[in-house]
C-alpha cells in the first residue's frame, strides 16, 4: 500500500463532529428546557398554593374576632392581618394600603365573585412578576352551609424568590448540557476514526490503483456498508488488473510479432538488395526502361531496408531491451557531422555554440537529429534552422522550417506511427516511423521531444539531459 | 436541511414555552369566620335545643361563646340545663379531630341536654370559624367520671 500521508481532508470528520455535537446540545437544551421547565412549573404552583394556603389561613385565624358587618376598623385589621401589599373591600367600603385597584384583572374578580373559592393569578408589573391573590371571606351557617359574606380581600406576593429559584434550575440544566459536550465531542472523534480509518484505506488503495500499482488491495474490516465497499473496490481491480494483463499480453504477442517479423524479413532484403545492386550493374547499356526499372527496385529495396530497420529500432524501444552508451558527446560537432554525411549541411542553417559538451548517446542523438532534419527537408520549406542552446544540466536542440506548418489537427498526431499529415501524398522516402522514434530515443535520454507551429512553419524541439557518469549502460529503455 | 430542522425545532420549543399572562388559578377553598353574633344553644319549654344568636357583632372563639353559655339564656324565655355555678371560664383546646373543653362543672351540676348544649355551641362556634362539622368533643367535668372520656356529637347540626 502506498504511504499517503496527506493532511486529513477536513469534511467528513468536521460534519460528523458538527452533527454529534448539534445533536448533544438540541438533546440537552431540549432536556434542560422541559426538566426545568416542568420543575420550574411544579416549584411555582406549590409555592401558590402555599401562598395562597397562608392567605386563607391568615384571614381564617383573625375573621371571628371582626365585627360583622364590617366597619372600616374591621377592614383594616383584617388588611394588617394579611399583611403585605392587600386590599379588603365590603360593598363600597375599602381598606388598602398602597394597592393600585388596577392590578386585579376582570378574571380574578370574577373568579372571587362567582366561587366560593380562593383564586390566584400571575402578573407581571414593571418587568417583576408577582402572585396577585384573591379570595372571598365566607360566613359559614351553624349546620355548615356557606355562603359569601361580602368581603373580598386580594394580596400581591412577591415570586422574585421563586423565579430565582428556577433561574437556578435552567443554569443547572444548562451547565449539565455543557459538561456533556466533551463526551459528545469524545464519542464524535470515535465514530469519526471508525468510519474513517476505512474511508481511508479506500482512499489509498484507489491512490495506488491510480499510480498504477493494480496489485494494490483495500483490506475489509467488519461487515458494515464500508466493508461492502472495499470488497467491491477489491472485485473492480481484480477485474482492472486481470484485463489489464491481457492487453499487456496482447500488446506484447503484437511487438513480438513485428520484431520477429522484420528480422524474418532483413536477411532475405539484404539478399535481394545485393541481387538489384548486380542486376544494377549488368543492366548498364541496354534501354532506358531496364535501367529506370533497376534503379527504381534498388531504390525500393532501400526503403523497405530502411522500413525494416526502423521497425526493429521500435521493437527494441518498445521491448525496452534499447541500452543507451553515453561518451562525452559535442552537441555542435554532432549536429554538423550529421549534416554532413547526409549531404545536408548546404541546405540547412545551424546556429551552434561551440563547447556544449555532454555525455550522450552519440548514435542516438544522431538518429533524432537526422530524422528531425529530414522531416523539415522532405515535409517543409527552407530555410531549415537548427539551433543549439545551452540548458542547465542539459541541452535544447531546435528545429524549424517554413514549410505549411502543423495544422490543429496534425499537431497532436506528428508522432504518431505511419502517421501522414497529407493522405495524397502516400509514397514519401520516409518509413512514417522517424518521429515516433526520435521522441523514444529522446524520452531514452530521460529528455523529450515537442512539436509545435510557429505560424510560419514547423518546430521541433528537443531537450537531452546531461547523462553524469556512471548511468550509462544501466538505463533501461521503456515508459 | 438538517440545519434547517434543528432550528424549526428550537423555534417551536421556545414559543411553546413562552411566558404569557397567566390564567387564574383555583387557590383552595376560601376563608371563613365573620358573623353577626355567636350562636348559643338554650332549651326551649319541651328541654328541646334551640339556637340563639346573641348579637355580639362578632363570632369570637369557643371559649367566649362557653362564656355566654354558661352566664345562660338571660331575661329570655329559654332554659339551660347547667347549674349557673357562678364560674365562667372554661379551657378550650381544639386537635385535629376533637375539641377538648374543660368545663369548671361537676358531671352532676349538668343535664345531659345541657352536655348537648356545650357540645353544639362548642361544635356550631367551630365550623362557623372554619372548622370541620365531623370534629367531635369531649366534655370533660371536674370530678372524675366516665362521661369525661366521651367524644360527642350534637344531636341538632349532625
Amino acid at each position: 500500500m502506498r504511504a499517503l500521508r496527506r493532511p486529513l481532508p477536513r469534511g467528513l470528520r468536521s460534519r460528523l463532529l458538527t452533527a454529534f455535537v448539534l445533536v448533544t446540545v438540541l438533546g440537552a437544551v431540549a432536556a434542560a428546557w422541559s426538566g426545568a421547565g416542568s420543575a420550574g412549573t411544579a416549584l411555582v404552583s406549590s409555592h401558590q398554593q402555599r401562598t395562597t394556603e397562608a392567605v386563607a389561613g391568615s384571614i381564617t385565624a383573625v375573621a371571628p374576632q371582626l365585627t360583622y358587618p364590617p366597619d372600616r376598623e374591621a377592614l383594616d385589621r383584617l388588611r394588617q392581618a394579611v399583611g403585605g401589599d392587600t386590599l379588603v373591600t365590603y360593598g363600597d367600603l375599602t381598606s388598602t394600603g398602597v394597592f393600585d385597584t388596577g392590578l386585579i384583572t376582570d378574571e380574578l374578580r370574577g373568579a372571587v365573585r362567582d366561587g366560593h373559592r380562593s383564586a390566584a393569578q400571575r402578573i407581571t408589573v414593571d418587568g417583576r412578576t408577582w402572585l396577585l391573590v384573591g379570595t372571598p371571606v365566607m360566613a359559614t351557617a351553624p349546620d355548615g352551609t356557606r355562603s359569601p359574606s361580602g368581603i373580598e380581600v386580594y394580596t400581591l406576593r412577591d415570586l422574585a424568590a421563586v423565579e430565582r429559584e428556577v433561574d437556578g434550575l435552567v443554569l443547572t440544566a444548562v451547565a449539565t448540557a455543557a459538561a456533556a459536550l466533551p463526551l459528545s465531542v469524545l464519542l464524535a472523534l470515535l465514530a469519526a476514526r471508525g468510519v474513517l480509518r476505512p474511508v481511508r484505506d479506500l482512499r489509498d488503495t484507489a491512490g495506488a490503483l491510480a499510480a498504477g500499482d493494480l496489485g494494490a488491495r483495500a483490506e475489509p474490516h467488519g461487515a458494515d456498508e464500508l466493508a461492502e465497499l472495499a470488497v467491491a473496490v477489491n472485485e473492480m481491480a481484480a477485474s482492472l488488473q486481470e484485463s489489464m494483463a491481457a492487453m499487456e499480453r496482447m500488446q506484447a504477442d503484437a511487438r513480438r510479432f513485428v520484431a520477429d517479423v522484420s528480422h524474418e524479413l532483413r536477411t532475405p532484403l539484404s539478399t535481394l538488395a545485393a541481387v538489384v545492386e548486380v542486376l544494377e550493374s549488368s543492366a548498364e547499356g541496354t534501354d532506358d526502361d531496364t535501367r529506370e526499372s533497376a534503379r527504381m527496385a534498388i531504390s525500393e529495396t532501400h526503403r523497405l531496408i530502411r522500413l525494416v530497420e526502423d521497425l526493429m529500432e521500435v521493437s527494441r524501444l518498445d521491448a525496452g531491451t534499447a541500452r543507451l552508451r553515453a561518451e562525452p558527446v559535442d552537441a555542435a560537432a554532432a549536429v554538423r557531422d550529421c549534416l554532413r554525411l547526409r549531404g545536408w549541411s548546404e541546405r540547412v542553417e545551424v546556429a551552434a555554440p561551440e563547447g556544449i559538451v555532454l555525455r550522450l548517446d552519440r548514435r542516438r542523438l544522431d538518429v533524432i537529429l537526422a530524422n528531425l532534419v529530414g522531416n523539415a527537408l522532405r515535409h517543409g520549406a527552407p530555410p531549415v534552422r537548427v539551433e543549439v542552446h545551452r540548458l542547465p544540466g542539459g541541452v535544447r536542440v531546435t528545429v524549424t522550417d517554413h514549410g505549411p506548418g502543423l495544422g490543429g489537427d496534425v499537431l497532436p498526431r506528428v508522432f504518431d506511427r505511419f502517421y501522414k499529415a497529407d493522405e495524397s501524398r502516400t509514397r514519401t522516402p520516409g518509413s512514417g516511423l522517424g518521429l515516433a522514434i526520435a521522441r523514444e530515443n529522446a524520452r531514452l535520454h530521460g529528455g523529450d521531444l515537442t512539436a509545435s507551429d510557429t505560424g510560419s512553419g514547423a518546430r521541433f524541439d528537443l531537450v537531452l539531459p546531461d547523462r553524469g557518469e556512471g548511468e550509462e549502460d544501466e538505463e533501461e529503455g521503456g515508459r | 436541511m438538517r440545519r434547517l430542522g434543528a432550528a424549526a425545532v428550537v423555534l417551536a420549543l421556545v414559543t411553546s414555552c413562552g411566558s404569557g399572562p397567566a390564567e387564574v388559578v383555583d387557590g383552595g377553598p376560601a376563608p371563613t369566620g365573620v358573623a353577626s353574633g355567636v350562636p348559643l344553644y338554650f332549651l326551649d319549654g319541651q328541654g328541646e335545643l334551640v339556637l340563639q344568636v346573641r348579637d355580639t357583632g362578632r363570632l369570637g372563639s369557643i371559649s367566649e361563646a362557653m362564656s355566654l353559655l354558661l352566664s345562660g339564656p338571660g331575661d329570655s324565655d329559654l332554659g339551660t340545663g347547667i347549674d349557673a355555678t357562678g364560674a365562667q371560664r372554661m379551657g378550650v383546646t381544639v386537635r385535629e379531630d376533637v375539641i377538648e373543653l374543660m368545663t369548671p362543672l361537676a358531671a352532676d351540676e349538668v343535664t345531659p341536654a345541657g352536655i348537648d348544649q356545650i357540645v353544639c355551641t362548642a361544635l356550631a362556634v367551630h365550623v362557623q370559624s372554619g372548622g370541620s362539622p365531623d370534629t367531635g368533643v369531649r366534655v370533660r367535668f371536674t370530678l372524675d367520671t366516665p362521661e369525661s372520656d366521651e367524644v360527642r356529637r350534637c344531636p341538632v347540626t349532625g
